[in-house]
């Protein structure tokens, strides 16, 4: 599964920690998704969809 | 004035709640080097060099325990939750994935027990040595790996 994290964090001027602070994890954790190292649960996945106002597979791409 | 003050404090204390399992990881790598401590000093003649590779190992795992202490306790200084959906799962799979492999350690070491020179105690507490670095390896591999569960 592939995902467009980083490019909706650039367009939201985030950074990794605010985004990981905004869905209450580690900011490891968000640098794992952009390198496509973890998949995400579900609900964190909706999470992030919401912190940038857009549909889950707006985000999450599945290959 | 009095609501800061009592936002001040719910501050403080959600950071020490945080803390906790950092500080308890740190109290328990000190407890154990302490104990390394008082039985070298309590131990008489020459450290064999079976002991010198216990030591070697218990002080690797002390290491280890004092890394994993001070990545929680800077996540906590951060704001950031100590443990999250990531962290649990590359411990799950660490604990499923090194127990795999402590069983073939366990059957390695009994076919070896008759063809080496040691107590069962020894035995015993290298197995168990064995087990600490195997699930720390793991640890280690999943966690700079990442799992991606497809």
């Amino acid at each position: 599964m592939n995902n467009r994290i980083k490019e909706y964090r650039a367009r939201y001027n985030l950074t990794q920690e605010d985004l990981a602070k905004k869905v209450n994890v580690r900011r490891e954790t968000i640098v794992f998704l952009e390198k496509n190292k973890y998949n995400p649960s579900l609900k964190l996945a909706f999470d992030i969809a919401r912190v940038f106002n857009a549909g889950i597979e707006e985000i999450f791409i599945s290959e | 004035m009095l609501y800061i003050s009592n936002f001040v404090l719910e501050l403080h204390n959600l950071i020490l709640i945080r803390m906790k399992k950092g500080m308890i990881i740190f109290a328990v790598a000190a407890l154990v080097l302490l104990t390394t401590g008082l039985w070298l000093t309590s131990a008489r003649g020459t450290l064999k060099t079976f002991d010198l590779l216990n030591i070697l190992v218990i002080v690797l795992v002390v290491a280890f325990a004092l890394f994993i202490g001070y990545k929680r306790l800077s996540a906590a200084k951060r704001g950031e939750p100590p443990e999250d959906e990531m962290s649990r799962k590359v411990l799950l799979k660490t604990a499923a994935f090194s127990y795999y492999i402590s069983l073939y350690l366990w059957v390695a070491i009994l076919f070896i027990k008759d063809r080496i020179n040691l107590d069962t105690e020894e035995i015993l507490g290298a197995g168990i040595l064995g087990m600490a670095i195997t699930w720390a390896v793991c640890w280690l591999i999943f966690n700079y790996r990442g799992v991606r569960d497809e």
